[in-house]
């Protein structure tokens, strides 16, 4: 019955709200568009589930990281438009720059041999 | 604070993010679809695709609600609305839970407030919590523990307002009684007060009008008044005019300065001065040479103090302690005690304490009321306890009959938290609304209490007004009551399994259950012991009381006060106008015999002590001395309240200012200073003795007889230091009807300015003296009987459950030929089983209850077999009673409708 392709990853605990703030980054845009986004951008190996992706919106907006406004969409519909606040901002640098810290991290721990060859 | 008013903005704002929710959603899908088609999927399916990916819905929208954060606030709400339902549907249940509840929570809050006036409520003044009063200890001899008082000489105040650091005010303040105040040609008894003139300054309250005392105001010749908000009212109309005016204190002119605030009703509990004078206006009013010199032997003030706000009590203590042991230890050499030992240990071991007083300064009602109104705070605990069983026990009960519905909710997946809370949400909403309606009843209640225990006509100052403390014990009350009933009914109804349940249709549940609803019945039964047994020893206490051994016979005797000094009368002249009043009384009609005295019996007032150290001339040794009480009466008082002369004679008329000194000793004092000789003849210090007399109980029922002394009245009246101050004539009548108004036209018509009060019979004196007793008794015992119909109710209700179950059973037995007696016991036998076991808990609980009464009984002992076999017996009746009802509806079954039943 399922069809999902067996590359898929399960999105890590917590990641999820990165991904969105970090999506947001370039300006703003609607819930499904951030879905597709993500998915694109990682190539089809990370995608978003919308039972997990309209909680954490709400969430997120209710933390005053993102804000929302309805707009007509470029196919003049209407839709709830999200933006990245200056405080959203800050908490993507932070949670950018600890997530970075991690997997490299991990990756040092996972692979100690490459790093001695390079 | 702004999280929630936040909240409360979205709360508004709800069902357009609800529509806002469904609009983003559903453009959502339609992206979704819309893509999907441009992939190259035909129209419909590509729809079915945008769903599929969106999943649950509803599932969804729940958990974005979720994060909108008024989830509990939600959940609150339903359940609210839920418990209204459940109790609209049952207004019978309601009624019942609401109603017991709000009788044990408003019992709660009556005594609550009660004791919160008598104890707890702080001085309307700034920071009272920096209030201090000063007392000391006096070693006892005897037993090695030690008395506290809090009187000081003059000279003390002086050192201490000169010497200390640790407080930033020292004041101190003697009551001056009845003062007889005049203004514009008319007169009225006050309630007079005197202190040092920093007094409202160290309390930092503010006059309502006018000014207080000035420093340095109290001067040899102060004379200036402060009158309490109450007095300007009743007496001069609440007119500001007041201030600067001329009044007379005891005749001698004092100009008002100022008004107290309304919410200001004196410094301690219970008294509350009309008026108020500088300390040094006592030399106006009660002269005394030795007053602001003498340093020990006249202690009559009190004093307090405020400590500075970074003095801890202790520090304030440590300092204050050296002074005062330092000035003790300076005068006592040089002062007449200088040889006496018990003066010396008295410097040596006694110790300066401080005591908090932040809700007031010591005071005669709290010592007098303070125990038993904790006692009935344990009372009303308990009723409320017993009422919480049985809600509980009414829940279970309900809970039982809806286990269906629950293992329902339970399988359609409801959670056991969520359903938990429901019950509880719904315990919750019983005990407030429980609590709401206690309130009022409360207050209605504590009002009513302190009418009971004024005496003297006028309610005694009592604040019971409900303040925050009084309405956050409620609230506490409430909930803990709603937790505690609820808690057990929501935890059991919510664990059972689905399965069996839906299974076993409508029968009732297994054994464990039965278990908690017998306890509970148990519990209630052995409370109500503890309950009933209080109220008997009260009641048992109460009527010793009444039926002990005087020594004179209270029925027909009717009593009233005089003072002449008051109206002005020097102490010369007094003697004549009470022997006038005296001869008028004497012959009203309907009066068979009147009498005067200083002391009236059963007296609320004061009693009057001396020691006996030379007998016939002998000085006796220290360790001799004799302490009497003593009193001073006209010729006639011992048949006029019937105390029998043994031997010799009553005072006659011829006893006067001029005659040989007499007096009169009662059988104790006889035995102790003449063992096995005739008294008749021997001299007390300077007096004859003429006669002795029964012994009879000096200070009222509660009072042992001791020895006693008898001086004529208008022999010795003038040569006290109290100087012919009031009087107390004793009426005996055969009629009383309207005596009390005959009685004062006679002393009016010797001088209309005699303040006359007191005016009671001696029964009624009796009764106020017995006043903490009365209360005990009879809050008690208002209560032990709400307790007993609360146990009944609970045992009826368990019991005609029982009978409901089994109803097949009885049924059964009945066609199988079950004898209708046997069937009766089967059903009386479990009540009285639970009954038993109630009163074997109960007993040991009441002894050890009435153990920690112990203080406040009279004439039986805390395990008075007559006081627990009749509990026993009550407890017995109720029972069967409450056995009786369900047994005869189960003899009246139809076995045939009973096997059919289900």
């Amino acid at each position: 019955m399922n069809i999902q392709p067996t590359s898929r990853l399960e999105l890590l605990q917590g990641t999820l709200d990165l991904l969105i703030l970090r999506t947001l980054l370039p300006g703003k845009t609607h819930g499904h568009a951030i879905s597709k986004h993500i998915q694109r951008t990682s190539e089809d190996l990370l995608q978003v589930e919308t039972g997990s992706l309209y909680p954490a919106l709400h969430r997120l907006e209710a933390r005053g990281w993102i804000a929302a406004e309805w707009e007509l969409s470029e196919k003049g519909k209407r839709a709830k438009y999200y933006l990245l606040t200056t405080k959203g901002r800050k908490q993507l640098q932070a949670e950018q720059t600890k997530w970075e810290t991690f997997s490299r991290a991990m990756g040092l721990v996972l692979n100690p041999l490459n790093q001695e060859e390079v | 604070m702004n999280r929630i008013l936040r909240k409360l903005g979205w709360m508004a704002q709800r069902s357009r993010k609800e529509a806002e929710l469904r609009e983003e959603l559903q453009f959502h899908l339609q992206e979704e679809a819309e893509q999907a088609e441009a992939a190259g999927l035909p129209a419909e399916q590509a729809k079915w695709a945008a769903r599929r990916e969106l999943g649950n819905v509803a599932l969804l929208m729940e958990d974005t609600r979720a994060t909108w954060g008024w989830t509990c606030l939600e959940r609150l709400w339903q359940d609210l609305r839920y418990a209204a339902r459940m109790l609209r549907k049952n207004p019978g249940f309601a009624c019942a839970a609401v109603l017991s509840l709000a009788l044990g929570i408003g019992a709660n809050t009556a005594i609550f407030s009660l004791l919160n006036g008598v104890v707890f409520r702080p001085l309307p003044v700034a920071d009272p919590q920096q209030l201090v009063q000063f007392t000391n200890t006096i070693p006892l001899w005897e037993t090695g523990s030690s008395i506290a008082r809090d009187l000081y000489a003059y000279p003390q105040l002086e050192r201490f307002q000169a010497q200390s650091k640790t407080l930033s005010g020292i004041f101190g303040w003697t009551g001056l009684g009845r003062i007889n105040v005049g203004s514009h040609g008319t007169s009225g008894i006050a309630q007079g007060n005197a202190s040092s003139d920093n007094l409202f300054s160290v309390l930092g309250i503010r006059p309502q009008y006018g000014r207080f005392f000035s420093a340095g105001e109290d001067r040899a010749g102060a004379s200036v008044a402060v009158i309490s908000d109450r007095y300007w009212r009743n007496r001069f109309g609440a007119d500001p005019s007041i201030i600067g005016g001329a009044i007379t204190l005891n005749r001698v002119p004092f100009t008002v300065i100022g008004i107290t605030p309304p919410e200001f009703s004196g410094i301690a509990v219970g008294s509350s001065p009309d008026i108020w004078v500088p300390l040094h206006a006592l030399d106006l009013l009660k002269p005394d040479s030795k007053r602001w010199t003498d340093p020990l032997s006249s202690a009559w003030m009190q004093i307090a103090g405020r400590r500075r706000p970074a003095i801890s009590r202790g520090l304030a203590q440590a300092e204050l302690d050296v002074i005062h042991r330092q000035f003790l230890a300076q005068q006592l050499p040089i002062s007449q005690f200088s040889g006496l030992e018990t003066v010396q240990r008295f410097v040596y071991e006694g110790r300066l304490v401080l005591r908090p007083a932040a809700s007031g300064m010591s005071s005669g009602l709290r010592d007098s009321y303070e125990f038993p109104l904790r006692l009935l705070m344990c009372v009303t605990g308990i009723v409320l306890l017993v009422a919480c069983a049985n809600i509980a026990n009414l829940l279970l009960a309900r809970a039982s009959r809806r286990r269906r519905e629950i293992a329902v909710r339970l399988a359609l997946g409801a959670g056991r938290g969520r359903l938990a809370r429901q019950f509880l949400t719904e315990s919750m909403v019983l005990a407030l609304i429980g609590g709401a309606v206690a309130v009022p009843m409360a207050w209605w209640g504590s009002l009513a209490l302190v009418r009971m225990i004024s005496t003297g006509g006028a309610p005694l100052p009592l604040a019971v007004d409900p303040d925050w403390r009084i309405f956050a014990f409620t609230g506490a009350v409430s909930l803990l009551t709603g937790i505690l009933f609820g808690l057990a009914p929501a935890v059991r109804s919510t664990r059972a399994d689905p399965g069996p349940v839906m299974q076993e249709g409508t029968r009732g549940g297994g054994r464990s259950s039965h278990l908690l609803d017998r306890t509970l019945v148990v519990a209630q039964v052995a409370l109500s012991v503890v309950l009933v047994t209080g109220a008997g020893l009260f009641l048992r206490t109460l009527q010793k009381l009444w039926t002990v051994n005087v020594g004179y016979d209270r029925e027909n005797v009717l009593m009233l006060s005089v003072d002449a000094k008051l109206a002005g009368y020097p102490s010369d002249r007094a003697g004549s106008v009470y022997r006038e009043i005296l001869r008028r009384l004497q012959v009203l009609p309907g009066v068979k015999s009147a009498s005067a005295s200083i002391v009236r019996p059963v007296d609320d007032e004061f009693n009057l002590l001396d020691k006996v150290n030379e007998i016939d001339g002998r000085s006796l040794p220290e360790s001799d001395v004799i302490h009497v009480a003593w009193n001073a009466t006209s010729p006639g008082y011992f048949s006029t309240v019937s105390t029998p002369v043994v031997s010799g004679r009553d005072f006659e008329p011829r006893d006067n200012e001029t005659a040989p000194q007499v007096a009169i000793v009662s059988e104790s004092l006889a035995k102790s200073a003449f063992p096995n000789q005739n008294p008749l003849g021997h001299r007390l210090g300077l007096a004859t003795i003429v006669g002795v007399v029964k012994d009879s109980l000096y200070s009222g029922a509660r009072d042992q007889p001791g020895p006693l002394l008898y001086y004529p009245l208008f022999q010795h009246g003038r040569d006290q230091e109290y100087g012919w101050g009031f009087v107390s004539f004793e009426l005996r009548y055969s009629s009383l009807s309207n005596l009390p108004d005959e009685a004062r036209r006679e002393v009016a018509s010797v001088d209309p300015n005699l303040p006359v009060f007191r005016t009671k019979t001696l029964v009624a004196q009796t009764e106020e003296s017995l006043m903490e007793e009365r209360l005990l008794a009879t809050v008690s015992s208002f209560f032990g009987v709400l307790a007993l119909v609360l146990a009944c109710v609970g045992l009826y209700g368990l019991m005609a459950y029982a009978v409901a179950r089994r109803t097949a059973e009885i049924g059964i037995r009945l066609a199988l030929g079950a004898r209708r007696d046997h069937v009766m016991w089967l059903v009386l036998r479990q009540t009285l089983w639970l009954t038993l076991a109630g009163i074997a808990a109960g007993v040991p609980l009441a002894l050890g209850a009435a153990w920690y009464a112990r203080s406040v009984l009279f004439g039986v002992s805390t395990a008075d077999p007559l006081t627990i076999a009749v509990t026993v017996a009550i407890l017995l009746s109720v029972a069967a009673l409450a056995g009786y009802l369900p047994a005869r509806r189960a003899l009246r079954v139809d076995p045939m409708t009973a096997l059919r039943y289900e």
